[in-house]
């Protein structure tokens, strides 16, 4: 079945979802109930990266082009044909005729260029931000009614891709007209997606309804017309035990994010358990050199041996989480495996620590020039069970004289702390894209800044910078050559392990749960769901 | 009378104003703020120039003074901003949410009170002693059972298991019946606790022993005599108990996936949201301003001895 695992299709609780692959003859109508485990927020399509963004905006919005979640190609959509320029620098798309939103105006190529003008240059008149997907982008011109040309100031070998994403939603230009602080209200987003927005109450539930004239699903799609469901009602119920109880019994028919530890109740009542891959970097402990602790390499070697990843994965997480092996996911483009960097070795970090001048202390706790090494963390409340995984990572790195402080903080702490690399040496981090330039998301100065390098996200590094990394992110966001710019996407995930900037920890993919007579339920590349062939049988 | 509503109502005014400065102070000074929050979170992956650029199309560049009058003046003016972190108006957060959380505190003290008085009754009136130590340690257990945990058993059992009534899409009733009961029983202790105790006080009265000499019977005294007297702290403790209420309900809307004040506020002092918090601490200031006042103003209806120091 589509999206669900990897492409490898080695992943364990995909076999066991009987949903998706279940026989019979697809059913027109039924509202499906599904429940997500918190609101959304902006609904402009360049923040679909959260999660019940781009849950809802994946209903409602079409995408220029197609990113078929199994082999990972770019097939038409919107676009029927493109064509790119040698140096990747200008990409011109043939729209299919006959798309309109859903308010009735056309999605044309003028309608194309506008999107992807404020999707690219922001907008800042009506405070619309520029997405994260769209490197290099400079103008756009529309030489007819069905054709446009964008324009790039160097090769933009991601945007293809990044023309699939959910942040590349396409809408009206009713939505687009309106100032970013009113696109939180779901009816306000004009798409031309099998779905439309007719009813919300905030904070609490959206009501979808099928577009009956909806004829333009991608050619790959397992049927063309409208979606076989005649609507969906979307409920956030934020405590796991309700959305969990509420699938059990009955009550919803699909479900967002179930833990690791609620998984026996989903395969035990005989559910179906759906895990949809991310493809992206791995859920990791980034390290900021920029910190004094961790600026010698052998101290961060040291954290990066004294990691147990098997030992998180095998105590609190499931078979739907593999250990990682790099930074990137398995199924991510451009893995490459690094197995052997990643080997848990507390006498190797105990050797590298001695080496390195920390010596242990009365307490156990390793001491340099009167300084203990302390570090310290902010858990998020978005990653899987990410305040057990630090504790325990904590515990292992108490066994080689490292204490790994793991504290709570509310957003606005959170936000200020997290850009000072004096007082958090490391971050917890993940993304996910399934495009190579998902690494530069993460690592790169002028985007996630992860590392904190000075000329990034934060006025507080004193010095630390790592040319040979940046150099390496920006040479394959701009290589034309598919084969070379994978290789640098391998040269950039050996850099990181050398220099023990990040501690890549397991693969993160979405959990979804969802009753044996819903069919059909598929996900986007990374992992968002939708809904368009999904239809119920009898219960 | 006049003169004394029109001190309440300057008093009312000044409470209300220091409110919102405290809030506006304090909001400030926390570390960080919503639109850090928001801007800088990981999924945007926006540059810091842009982030800069678009602190400042929010006015966050602007002197603290500039910022200050034009909330109040905003505020003022009823014109109450955008949520930072959901992007909609917050005068139509408050329109949706406002509604359900009255519904919900209301029916709630409604039971609360219900429950508070029919344990004080039939505490009074058992012809056990036994029943009575049973009935006056009611309170004791329903005010220690956390609500939260109250709300998920109730849940888990109901709606779970016996499959009497839905979570997800309930009727309108039957959507009520669950949240109102969790938030009913943690509020119904105190008053209870209240109410016997003061029963207890006015029994030993010197009207008391007049009254039954006169050879009235338990349930006679009780409420014709004792019950109106009674009432009187329990009435004082309104004001406290609606911060027990507003706790509550935050609760009982989370665990039940409601959507109402307390969810929004929960999910508001997560992100920082100032114009959402402001609003919601005004709210909750002219709600406690209004309450003390309705409580002052119903002390001389029920006490007759207090009538003559209000007209001065």
């Amino acid at each position: 079945m589509a999206a669900c695992g990897g492409s490898d299709g080695t992943s364990p609780a995909t076999t066991a979802a009987g949903s998706a692959s279940a026989p019979g003859t697809p059913v027109t109508g039924g509202t499906l109930t599904y429940l997500d485990s918190a609101a959304h927020t902006n609904l402009y399509p360049p923040s679909g990266g959260f999660y019940p963004n781009g849950g809802i905006l994946n209903q409602i919005t079409d995408k220029l082009t197609y990113q078929n979640p199994e082999t990972l190609e770019i097939e038409p959509w919107i676009a029927e044909s493109w064509t790119v320029n040698d140096d990747l620098t200008q990409y011109t798309f043939v729209i299919r005729p006959g798309v309109t939103f859903s308010d009735g105006t056309a999605l044309d190529a003028q309608a194309v260029a506008d999107n992807y003008d404020t999707f690219g240059l922001g907008n800042p008149d009506l405070k619309q931000p520029v997405s994260e997907v769209f490197n290099n982008y400079d103008h756009s011109e529309v030489q007819d009614a069905s054709t446009v040309t964008f324009f790039f100031k160097k090769p933009s070998p991601g945007f293809l891709q990044g023309t699939a994403t959910i942040g590349a939603g396409l809408v009206s230009a009713a939505t687009l007209a309106r100032p970013y602080e009113e696109l939180g209200s779901a009816t306000n987003i004009i798409g031309s997606g099998p779905f439309t927005v007719t009813g919300e109450t905030l904070g609490k539930q959206i009501d979808l309804k099928v577009r009956e004239d909806y004829n333009w699903a991608p050619p790959s799609a397992a049927h063309q017309g409208r979606a076989y469901l005649d609507g969906i009602t979307l409920i956030v119920a934020a405590e796991d035990s309700v959305r969990i109880g509420s699938l059990l019994a009955g009550q919803a028919d699909a479900i967002r994010q179930v833990e690791a530890y609620d998984e026996p109740q989903i395969t035990g009542a005989g559910l179906a358990l759906l895990r949809a891959s991310t493809r992206g970097v791995n859920d990791s402990i980034a390290i900021r050199p920029d910190n004094p602790l961790v600026a010698d390499l052998r101290v961060r070697q040291a954290l990066l041996k004294a990691t147990d990843s098997a030992e998180v994965v095998s105590t609190l997480l499931s078979d739907n989480y593999p250990q990682a092996t790099s930074v990137l996911a398995k199924d991510a483009p451009g893995y490459v495996d690094l197995a052997d960097k990643l080997t848990f070795d507390p006498d190797g970090a105990k050797a590298l620590l001695d080496e390195a001048g920390w010596v242990p202390g009365a307490d156990g706790i390793r001491v340099k020039d009167g300084k203990p090494l302390v570090l310290s963390i902010y858990h998020t409340y978005v990653q899987p069970q990410n305040k057990q995984v630090l504790q325990l990572v904590s515990e292992q790195w108490a066994k080689v004289g490292v204490k790994l402080e793991v504290l709570p903080g509310d957003a606005g702490s959170v936000a200020a702390d997290n850009l000072d690399p004096a007082k958090t040496p490391l971050l917890v981090a993940m993304v996910g894209r399934a495009d190579p330039d998902v690494i530069k998301s993460g690592f790169y100065p002028k985007n996630r800044d992860w590392l904190l390098q000075v000329g990034g996200s934060s006025t507080l590094v004193q010095s630390y910078t790592d040319t040979e990394l940046n150099g390496l992110l920006e040479a394959q966001t701009a290589e034309v050559d598919p084969a070379k710019r994978l290789e640098i996407i391998g040269d950039i995930q050996n850099h990181v392990l050398d220099q023990a900037l990040l501690i890549p920890i397991f693969e993160e993919p979405q959990i979804f749960a969802a009753g044996t007579y819903v069919n059909g339920l598929e996900f986007e590349a990374v992992g968002r769901p939708s809904f368009y062939d999904t239809w119920l049988s009898e219960r | 009378m006049t003169r004394y509503l029109l001190g309440r109502a300057g008093q009312a005014l000044l409470v209300l104003w220091a409110t919102f400065t405290a809030a506006f102070v304090l909001l400030q000074a926390l570390p960080g703020d919503a639109l850090l929050i928001k801007f800088q979170n990981p999924e945007l992956g926006l540059s810091p120039e842009q982030i800069a650029d678009i602190r400042v199309s929010y006015g966050a560049d602007t002197s603290l003074v500039t910022q200050y009058l034009h909330a109040l003046g905003n505020f003022v003016t009823l014109d109450w901003g955008y949520s930072i972190q959901a992007d909609v108006p917050v005068s139509q957060q408050l329109a949706t949410n406002i509604p359900p959380t009255l519904r919900l505190a209301v029916l709630g003290l409604a039971l609360a009170v219900v429950l508070a008085v029919g344990i004080a009754v039939l505490a009074n009136l058992s012809p056990f002693r036994w029943l009575r130590s049973l009935l006056e340690s009611l309170p004791a257990l329903f005010i220690s059972v956390p609500v939260f945990w109250l709300g998920i058993m109730l849940i888990q059992l109901f709606s779970f298991r016996l499959k009497l009534i839905p979570v997800i899409n309930p009727g309108f009733w039957e959507g009520l019946i669950l949240p109102v009961l969790t938030l009913a029983v943690p509020i119904s202790a105190p008053l209870a606790q209240v109410l016997l105790r003061s029963i207890d006080d006015v029994r030993t009265q010197p009207f008391v022993t007049v009254a039954r000499a006169r050879g009235a019977g338990d349930a006679w005294v009780l409420t014709r005599h004792i019950g109106r007297n009674a009432v009187l702290p329990t009435l004082t403790i309104a004001g406290i108990l609606l911060g027990e209420l507003i706790g509550g309900a935050a609760i009982t809307e989370i665990v039940f996936g409601l959507n109402g004040i307390g969810q929004m506020t929960e999910s508001a002092v997560r992100s920082q949201d100032a114009p959402v918090l402001q609003a919601v601490v005004m709210l909750s200031a002219v709600v406690f301003v209004l309450v003390n006042l309705v409580v002052d103003l119903l002390y001389p209806v029920l006490d007759p001895r207090l009538k003559s120091k209000v007209s001065v």
